[in-house]
């Protein structure tokens, strides 16, 4: 239970691990799961550092919105060159900040489902949200949000809640965007459905999924791709819906007060060449977000493609995010 | 002839300034750092209007919830704790006996995720335990909803309540014992003159620490509660400081909580702390309680068995699922093996040193409480649990902003997880120790006095024999609190140093499931290997002692 110890203290010894300010290092703030020995942080820092003559230092914060909300406290005097992790829903909050400069690179060679032109963000992976199912437990899986909106209820699924989870925020914002108006209605209805909505996805996906608690989680739609190529089972499915799916984009910025501008432009040139992408797949389980190729792992090929991408301009999320949130609020508490 | 200086006889550490300036200065540093982190965050932003708070139905619910499950939860643990620990007290040959009181002390250091699934595993949808329940019974079990919150705050609470209150049930002076063994009192007799005298002590301070720890949960409230109808106060404190970056509202509705708590832990302490009147001299196990055979037998043996289960299945469950993983580990060796040995050794670098950390400082805010009169006993009380009531991620940002300017980049890391995890067993670890150390009864201290046996020597010939057995429970406490820590430690340990905990969430994170269950699996035997351990010289100390008792006993009589 004193594990709930989430974030005490923890900022102010964290820039001990920014500690070694030599005139070639790079540090860059990130969250755990791009940085743990199985992310691709190790095999991105031994790359570019084969390239930059320079040392590569995460310093790892506890989530996308820790790096935010760090960024914001630190403002000025920040050690961070560049900012990792951020996503489609934190990224136009730290527009806001005015702490980070542009790029200044061509994004040309991007691969995504939609046009990126942004002066300030580089993708560096993307996804679908999706619900992933169990096949055992699940033959046939809703074919439709609205299908799953309308399920008897003895289907039950796993969500994340959107006041502390990204998938969790994507959900809402993939239900705004199918029904508008009438998102609030749509959560009522689907309430009934819903087994459980935990605080993050680790602990809906390991403590209930994995135990088999409900046949279908919140997630993405990348990540039966783990589960074929690495667990080698076909087991875990992501249903496709017909409305679409929603997009999350994850990105990386230059941060204004950085020292190391030109190392950190040349960090975010590297994001987008095979020697960074090819990390990605299977390490981050995401869409690289530029084409691989034939290095783009095989399973890859057998993931849903949605014929929709949904996005909601990042500025009108930031803008209307809390009156969202109270919308599904006052849907959820009877 | 050269003159010699006149050796001083004053015992070491035996001036006054000792027993209470290092707890002062813990117990002070404790609530100034609580109250500078709220500040910090009013600093930065102004405080909203506190009307709005009453009037905001959302916050209104989450208040009215949070008191709620914390209160139900709070007396369900308090009770079952105390029926546990009176059968536990009146059978002290129950088989398998020291293995339940290993998975009492367990389950509290238990990372929330393990404890979680292993929970969900027996008690879920595809639980065992539901499944055996469907089939031959009609109860439906939905553990989502507050159903599952107060099972799994009781799971975690009810067997500290049990252990710290076995532990004062124990301490009963031998003498009482016997003459309420002549007399044959039973029934509520002898829970008057023998039990309520030693629970009451310790009741209050485990009622204010279980009360917190439920009222502040988070991450069970949210898994196993349903949905946003089951928020706690500490939810809507994470919202606003992550989502919304509103540090007013952060700070008021941490303010709120702190007010709560605190409250219920004035409320507490001001009856705690009785001095203990009668003469206390050897504890005695061979003393049979007139309440402990027959009837009260098998029913006692009824409630520790299923006790025991309610504790050890869960655990079962984690074990089935992280065989698989840690075999093949174990097996395949390699990378995965070399990752869980560094971790386990880098637990242990930070766990054994915070556990001692967090007994010494305990000892000294109790030093200061069992000297300094009422006023002092109550600050240092509620002090050691301030850090408990404030959410952690408002302590964090707020001493972030007070102290970086100051600090810099000099920071030592794990040694300053050690020490942040020794500050958080300090709780637990006082209501361990509180009984032991106060339960010196006048004479033996007058005596004491009398004889000049103070500082240094009081402690070692007086208090050190009582003690040994408590400080090492405390000890393991502490030991084992810091080995299960994922929260602290998630945000200081660079990625290639991660401790058991942190290697569990980085599998997870990266989908290794079947790997992260066999760490679980590994945390658990760590966790069960430090328990076992430090119980050990309590218990070889126990044989030793049931012989002395004996020759005292026999001395006695001669007297008589």
């Amino acid at each position: 239970m004193p594990t709930r110890f989430l974030t005490l203290f923890a900022g102010i010894a964290l820039p001990l691990l920014a500690g070694a300010q030599g005139t070639n290092t790079l540090t860059v703030y990130t969250h755990p799961s791009f940085a743990a020995e199985w992310g691709p942080g190790p095999g991105v820092k031994e790359a570019f550092e084969k390239r930059c003559d320079c040392t590569l230092d995460y310093v790892v914060l506890d989530s996308g919105g820790d790096i935010l909300q760090r960024l914001r406290l630190e403002g000025n005097s920040t050690d961070a060159d560049v900012v990792l992790g951020l996503d489609t829903g934190t990224m136009e909050t730290a527009r806001q900040t005015g702490l980070l400069a542009p790029h200044g690179i061509s994004l040309e060679s991007l691969d995504l489902p939609l046009d990126w032109q942004d002066s300030l963000f580089v993708p560096y992976d993307w996804g679908y949200f999706a619900f992933v199912y169990d096949t055992e437990q699940l033959p046939n899986p809703p074919r439709s949000l609205e299908e799953l909106v309308n399920a008897p209820e003895e289907l039950q699924i796993i969500i994340q809640d959107p006041r502390t989870s990204t998938p969790g925020l994507g959900l809402l914002l993939w239900m705004k965007a199918v029904y508008g108006d009438q998102a609030g209605e749509k959560w009522q209805a689907l309430s009934d459905n819903i087994l459980t909505t935990t605080k993050s996805w680790s602990d809906g996906y390991f403590s209930l999924f994995m135990n088999g608690e409900a046949p279908m989680i919140l997630s993405y739609s990348t990540s039966p791709a783990y589960h074929m190529a690495i667990d080698k089972t076909d087991r875990y499915q992501a249903a496709e819906f017909a409305e679409g799916h929603y997009l999350q984009v994850e990105v990386a910025a230059l941060v204004e007060p950085s020292e190391q501008k030109t190392l950190a432009r040349e960090f975010l040139q590297f994001i987008l060449t095979a020697d960074f992408q090819r990390h990605i797949p299977l390490k981050n389980v995401m869409y690289p977000a530029i084409a691989l190729g034939d290095e783009l792992p095989g399973v890859f090929d057998r993931l849903i493609e949605p014929d929709k991408t949904l996005f909601i301009d990042p500025a009108t999320v930031a803008e209307k995010r809390k009156s969202w949130l109270d919308e599904w609020l006052n849907a959820m508490i009877p | 002839m050269r003159h010699i200086p006149l050796v001083s006889n004053r015992a070491p550490l035996s001036h006054p300034g000792w027993q209470i300036g290092p707890g002062l200065v813990i117990a002070g540093s404790l609530l100034a750092l609580t109250i500078a982190g709220v500040a910090a965050l009013l600093w930065q932003a102004q405080l909203p209007e506190i009307s709005g708070l009453w009037q905001n139905r959302y916050l209104n619910n989450v208040i009215r919830f949070t008191v709620w499950q914390a209160t139900l939860s709070t007396v369900l643990s308090l009770v079952l704790g105390l029926f546990i620990a009176l059968a536990l007290v009146r059978q002290p040959r129950f088989p398998g006996r020291s293995l339940l009181l290993r998975m009492m002390e367990l389950s509290l250091a238990l990372p929330t995720i393990v404890a979680v699934s292993g929970l969900v595993g027996v008690f879920g949808r595809n639980g065992w335990l539901t499944a055996v329940m469907e089939h031959w019974t009609t109860v439906r079990w939905n553990l989502y909803g507050l159903n599952g919150i107060v099972l799994a705050h009781v799971f975690f609470n009810a067997p500290l309540a049990g252990r710290i209150l076995l532990q004062a049930l124990e301490s009963v002076p031998a003498p009482r014992r016997r003459v309420a063994s002549q007399l044959g009192l039973k029934g509520w007799w002898l829970w008057r003159t023998l039990d309520w005298p030693a629970v009451r002590q310790v009741l209050p301070g485990i009622a204010a620490l279980v009360f917190t720890l439920c009222f502040t949960s988070f991450a069970i409230v949210m898994t196993l509660g349903g949905g946003p109808a089951s928020t706690t106060l500490e939810v809507a404190i994470y919202q606003s400081l992550r989502f919304d970056f509103d540090f007013g509202r952060a700070a008021l509705l941490a303010i709120v909580q702190l007010l709560i708590c605190g409250a219920i832990w004035l409320l507490m302490v001001r009856r705690g702390l009785t001095a203990n009147l009668s003469p206390e001299r050897r504890f005695s196990e061979t003393i049979l309680r007139p309440d402990s055979l027959g009837t009260a037998r098998v029913r006692d043996a009824t409630l520790l068995l299923c006790f025991t289960l309610f504790l050890l299945l869960p655990l079962i469950t984690v074990l089935f699922r992280g065989l698989p993983g840690l075999a093949s580990v174990a097996v395949d060796g390699g990378n995965p093996l070399a990752d869980l040995a560094d971790a386990t050794l880098r637990s242990f670098a930070i766990a054994l040193p915070a556990g001692a950390f967090s007994v010494l400082s305990a000892l000294l805010v109790l030093a200061l409480a069992s000297r300094g009169g009422t006023n002092l006993s109550r600050l240092s009380s509620v002090a050691t649990a301030a850090p408990l009531m404030v959410p952690p991620i408002v302590l964090g940002t707020g001493l972030f902003l007070l102290l970086r300017p100051a600090l810099g980049h000099t920071f030592q890391g794990l040694a300053l997880v050690a020490l942040i995890n020794g500050l958080m067993a300090l709780p637990f670890v006082t209501q361990l120790l509180k009984g032991p150390l106060t339960s010196l009864d006048d004479a033996t201290t007058r005596q004491a006095n009398q004889l000049g046996l103070l500082g240094w020597y009081r402690w070692r010939w007086l208090h050190w024999p009582r003690l040994k057995r408590p400080l090492a429970l405390a000890m393991a406490y502490g030991t084992g609190l810091s080995l299960g820590d994922f929260g602290v430690i998630a945000l200081f340990g660079t990625p290639g140093q991660p401790t058991v905990p942190v290697l569990l969430y980085q599998q997870l994170g990266s989908y290794r499931m079947e790997l992260a269950a066999g760490t679980a699996l590994w945390l658990v035997a760590l966790l069960l290997l430090v328990f076992a351990a430090f119980n050990l010289p309590g218990y070889r100390g126990k044989q030793n002692k049931h012989q002395r008792d004996t020759l005292k006993t026999l001395a006695e009589a001669r007297h008589a």
